[in-house]
């Protein structure tokens, strides 16, 4: 429990006993947990508090998970996690592009909702920088030059392979869904040609090398690149522990 | 000598269309000709240019140039029929269809088989082998030909009993005839190369008479002639070459009842034949009309005529009018046996038609030879005994009215004394009954009564008028009454006729189930018939209505996997059920769509008869099951003109009906899946979401406790340790109801019956349900002295508990909720109302469907959305009813009741 005070979580969600459980749990990780069962109530809050990051249940009685996203967009850009007992992809994927930052499904464990709501709050801090280059492990991404490193050594990449990687480098730690990545690299007419993107990925992740591990699938709703930072958060790391990032 | 085999194309594209085989027939004029070994010749050039060929079947009559032809073509082993302790060797049918060769060759297609083969004649089995797409060539003699049959029985003085019908020559792809001049045929024959010798000698004396040869063989010659004229013709006509050919000739028959008609319809398909015009054939049903037209409307219809009946009082007329309506040109008709009075005055229908129908041609044909004149059969009602008998009866009952007058009335009134016993006669027994009562009535009253009494004399010119116009009057009244009688008579059966039709469409129309209306269609079937009848389906329709399940894809034709195989589904009586071999011509009857059995040209030996029921479905007109009947040895029910007709109409309605609940039951079936569908589609939505969320908080709290328990308050472990509980206990509960909710929906559900005391089980339920929410109450509202219903304590004690818990959790945390029990009228009703905000009037039909939440808008952790359902389900099972309704108190509130028989 260091700090000056304490960064506020804003969990919004229709049932109680998720409350009963994330409250405690949240406060032990050094977090202040923020409770709103509504819609209204959780953008009242988000507007009011300014929390460092939303946990948002899609299925909430007074409003669709999509539409107040898009209200929350409107005023404020705090990452967002979306929490849903539907593991359906269509949905994730369109909360995703609506702007939530990460998901996890019901039942999730705590350590993995604690380990995204960390990256989410780095990840944040990090954009307000607009850093130029990016590093995450052994690989590092040169946004300004157009350069990719891996342990130094420089790739050789395509131009549609390294618009794939600077897109997700842009975005590390955040899924970006395949919808998003077809229509801005391949253009609006091949948003559904998956098949481009599997296959571009393969051959990025062959050329990636030991740094493939970073470059992740979320079966069914797009890619991701994991930010590590020096490989100190990965894993499940007491939530106890530096529950402020480190800005890298 | 003969033609070679030519592709007729109308025969190919037949042959394409419908895959039926050709048929090619070597006809010759007699026996010895060398039809079988002209076949062969052709078959074995056949098999070396590669073609399947195969013998099915050929006489050798014991003649080695015939055993010779065989040479190297493949011959069908014949099949041992037992019959009369011997064994014949007849052609194995069944063993053709599974060998299916391209071209199969059998003799003597006018052959009958050994009673108990499946077909009675050979023709028949060919038309099953062309059906099956089989070509067929065979041999036959010219006087085989059913329509000849009269003729060369003239000719020959033999009659020919092995017949074919005209249409298969006709309808023959290739005719080649095999013909050589009497003179040689004859030496062949007394060189023994046809017959043995004491065979040759039978056969000079009769069919080998030089003169008879040649009719023959000019009978032959002259239908080998009509064939390739008509092939020419057909030829020249498709190819829209202009030439001199009748247009327009079609030729009507008119069928006599009785035994003319087989003479006259023969003579009118030679006419026709050499027309080469379509022949129609009418049959007029009249009042009082005598003979039986169906053996000559089958026979018609044999000949290839197109048949139909009419019914009319004027037979001239109807006759012209049936003439001009179908274009006929010519007329041929039989000359009949018209009464002598009306051939006197010229009133027969050959005078009325030669006076009337001067743009025909009228054909009159010859009477049969009287030899084979057969007696009409009486169809009188009456025996013929009483007829006779009333006449003097009568007359003598009219005699004794007037000797108890006599003296007290003029004597010339006893004449209308006597004209009624006349008019009674003409009434009940027709005009010559009449006749011979009014002779009998004139002779007794001017023997007794007309002076001078006691001699047939008539004294007074006044008398001598009486008699005169009693005559008259007797005359006309007997005519006109006796007609009116009939007519009476004929329109009261076809009166009969038509209630018993309506009747059975409304008992058909008023089944309710499948196995209900099958049951009424055999139970018709008898009463229409006259004798024991049955329904068969085919197997896949049956077991579909037997389990209800989709044993078989509704969607999939019939039989797509073999033959269908029919089932017995109803009889009438119970006991009428055919048996195995019965189930053979049911069989064929099914997989052919026409009738078999007694009575028909398939397997007639059989005692049951089966006919088809066609229904029209989507993929066309289809056979959709069988009616069996058992004819009693008097054959009633088979022959009776008037149960034909009910029974064809009993085929239509009956296949109407099954049709129609079949469709109602696939779409019963359909609505069903729909909602199974719908069912799991809401179970799913209900898994992800209620078997998540306790998931997720009991292992989140367990998580919390593990990794920060030690630094948690003691407050905050208790309540996550609460949560864990809790979430258990409702994942627990979530899952009886589910479980409820399968059981209910696969009616796996039974309920016990046992007296319940309605304000007992209430007052418990309701404890139970106080305890389940701390610091709410429940008000109780029974009054003493219930009656107690029939019914399952456990369940009524899980929809009381639904009810509670429902209630409770929709009101909110200051609710109250009122559970009341009470008699209406029949019924016990167990309420339970709450204040809560109630459910909008758009949403209460569908609070009892599974899945159905109302808005959560009180904040209120919400059910499985199974509780009504389950209800529902619940008191259905146990013979109630459940009803909701909101509002109930000052626009808020909702109450739920559930009634149950008391």
């Amino acid at each position: 429990m260091s700090g000056p005070a304490p960064e506020i979580v804003l969990v919004v969600d229709d049932e109680p006993q998720i409350h009963r459980f994330l409250g405690p749990a949240l406060a032990a990780a050094g977090y202040e947990p923020l409770r709103a069962e509504t819609a209204r109530e959780g953008l009242r809050l988000a507007a009011a508090r300014g929390p460092a990051c939303v946990l948002l249940d899609l299925g909430l009685p007074d409003m669709d998970g999509k539409e107040a996203l898009a209200r929350l967009r409107a005023f404020s850009a705090v990452p967002v996690i979306v929490v849903s007992a539907r593991d359906r992809e269509a949905e994730k994927v369109a909360a995703l592009d609506a702007g939530a930052d990460d998901y996890v499904d019901k039942p999730f464990g705590l350590a993995e909702l604690l380990a995204r709501i960390r990256a989410a709050a780095r990840r944040a801090l990090r954009a307000g920088k607009a850093e130029p280059v990016l590093r995450t492990g052994p690989l590092q991404v040169d946004l300004e030059h157009r350069l990719a490193r891996v342990a130094g050594v420089a790739l050789h990449l395509t131009p549609r392979e390294w618009e794939l990687l600077a897109m997700l480098a842009r975005d590390a730690g955040k899924v970006v869904t395949g919808q998003r990545l077809l229509t801005a690299i391949w253009g609006e007419a091949h948003k559904a040609d998956t098949q481009y993107l599997r296959v571009y990925v393969g051959q990025l992740r062959q050329k990636l090398g030991e740094a493939g591990r970073l470059l992740r699938t979320e079966p069914g709703v797009g890619y991701r690149l994991l930010a590590e930072d020096r490989g100190d958060d990965r894993g499940e790391g007491s939530p106890a522990a530096s529950p402020r990032p480190v800005p890298g | 000598m003969t033609e070679p085999p030519r592709p007729d194309p109308d025969a190919l594209l037949a042959l394409a269309a419908e895959g039926r085989g050709r048929l090619k027939v070597f006809l010759g004029a007699a026996p010895g000709v060398g039809k079988t070994v002209q076949m062969l010749a052709e078959g074995r050039r056949l098999l070396a240019a590669g073609t399947d060929v195969l013998v099915g079947l050929v006489e050798t009559h014991g003649r080695a140039e015939t055993e010779a032809a065989i040479g190297p073509l493949p011959v069908l082993p014949r099949r041992a029929v037992p019959y009369r302790g011997q064994a014949l060797a007849e052609f194995d049918l069944d063993a053709a269809l599974a060998r299916r060769p391209a071209v199969l060759l059998l003799d003597e297609l006018a052959h009958s088989n050994a009673p108990g083969s499946r077909h009675p004649k050979r023709w028949q089995d060919v038309e099953e082998l062309r059906d099956a797409g089989i070509e067929v060539w065979t041999t036959m003699n010219v006087q085989h030909l059913e329509g000849l049959s009269d003729t060369v029985a003239r000719v020959t003085g033999i009659r020919v009993a092995e017949t074919v019908p005209d249409r298969v020559l006709r309808e023959a792809d290739a005719v080649a005839l095999v013909d050589i001049p009497p003179a040689e045929l004859l030496e062949r024959l007394r060189q023994g190369r046809i017959y043995r010798p004491d065979q040759a000698e039978r056969a000079l004396r009769g069919f080998f008479r030089e003169g008879s040869l040649a009719a023959l063989r000019e009978m032959a010659l002259r239908r080998t002639a009509e064939r390739v004229d008509a092939d020419v013709t057909g030829w020249m006509r498709r190819n829209a070459v202009a030439g001199p050919w009748p247009v327009g000739d079609r030729v009507l028959v008119l069928i006599p009842g009785g035994a003319e008609a087989e003479a006259v319809l023969h003579h009118a398909r030679r006419i026709a034949d050499a027309l080469r015009a379509p022949l129609l054939a009418l049959h007029v049903e009249r009042p009082g009309g005598t003979g039986d037209p169906a053996p000559g409307l089958r026979l018609a219809e044999d000949l290839g005529a197109e048949a139909e009946v009419v019914a009319a009082a004027d037979l001239p007329a109807a006759v012209l009018a049936h003439a001009r309506a179908r274009n006929v040109s010519h007329i041929v008709l039989g000359r009949g046996r018209p009464a002598r009075w009306r051939r006197l005055l010229g009133r027969t229908l050959i005078g009325a038609l030669a006076r009337r129908a001067a743009d025909f041609t009228l054909h009159v044909v010859a009477g049969p030879p009287p030899a084979t004149r057969r007696p009409a059969a009486p169809r009188r009602a009456l025996p013929g005994w009483l007829g006779l008998a009333a006449v003097p009866a009568l007359v003598a009952a009219a005699t004794l009215v007037c000797l108890g007058l006599d003296g007290t009335v003029p004597d010339a009134s006893f004449g209308m004394v006597y004209l009624v016993a006349v008019v009674a006669l003409a009434a009940w027994l027709g005009p010559a009954h009449a006749a011979a009562g009014a002779a009998l009535s004139f002779a007794a009253w001017n023997f007794l009564f007309l002076p001078p009494r006691y001699t047939l004399v008539i004294a007074s010119a006044q008398d001598v008028l009486g008699a005169v116009v009693f005559g008259v009057v007797a005359a006309l009244l007997s005519g006109t009454t006796g007609r009116l009688g009939r007519s009476v008579r004929a329109a009261a059966a076809r009166l009969a006729a038509l209630r018993r039709l309506s009747a059975l469409a409304r008992r058909l129309n008023a089944q309710s189930s499948m196995p209900e209306l099958q049951g009424a269609i055999a139970e018709a079937a008898r009463q229409a018939a006259g004798c024991p009848a049955c329904l068969l389906l085919p197997l896949d329709a049956a077991l579909q209505s037997v389990f209800g399940a989709d044993l078989a894809p509704p969607d999939a034709p019939p039989g797509a996997s073999g033959p269908p195989e029919p089932v017995l589904r109803a009889a009438s009586p119970a006991d009428a059920v055919p048996d195995e071999a019965a189930m053979a011509a049911a069989r064929w009857a099914l997989a052919n769509g026409r009738e078999a059995g007694r009575g028909t040209a398939t397997l007639p030996a059989t005692p049951w008869r089966f006919l088809p029921l066609r229904a029209a479905r989507e993929e066309g007109e289809a056979v959709i099951g069988l009616l069996g009947l058992l004819p009693g040895q008097a054959g009633r029910g088979m022959d009776d003109p008037e149960a034909d007709r009910t029974l064809d109409a009993l085929l239509d309605q009956a296949a109407v009906a099954l049709e129609r609940a079949r469709l109602a039951e696939l779409g019963a079936r359909r609505r069903a899946r729909g909602e199974a569908e719908a069912l799991r589609t809401a179970l799913l939505t209900s898994l992800g979401h209620d078997l998540r969320t306790p998931l997720t908080a009991i292992r989140g709290a367990a998580e919390t406790l593990r990794t920060v328990g030690a630094a948690l308050p003691e407050a905050t472990r208790a309540d996550l340790l609460a949560t864990v509980e809790e979430e258990a206990t409702r994942l627990a509960r979530w899952m009886t109801a589910i479980i409820d909710m399968v059981r209910l929906e696969s009616g796996e559900l039974q309920a016990r019956r046992e007296p319940v005391d309605p304000a007992g089980a209430l007052r418990e339920a309701a404890a139970r349900a106080g305890h389940a929410y701390p610091g709410r109450a429940v008000r109780v509202a029974a009054p003493p002295g219930l009656p107690a219903p029939m019914l399952d304590p456990v369940l009524l004690d899980r929809v009381l508990e639904n009810l509670l818990d429902n209630a409770l959790k929709y009101s909110g945390p200051s609710g109250t909720v009122l559970a009341e029990a009470r008699r209406e009228g029949a019924w016990v009703s167990f309420s339970v109302e709450d204040d809560g905000p109630g459910i909008p009037p758009a949403a209460l039909p569908q609070v009892f469907a599974p899945f159905f939440r109302a808005a959560r808008a009180d904040r209120v952790a919400a059910g499985s959305g199974l509780g009504l359902a389950i209800c529902r389900g619940l008191v259905t099972a146990m013979g109630g009813t459940i009803a909701a309704e909101s509002p109930v108190r000052d626009g808020h509130g909702t109450r739920v009741t559930a009634r149950f028989p008391a």
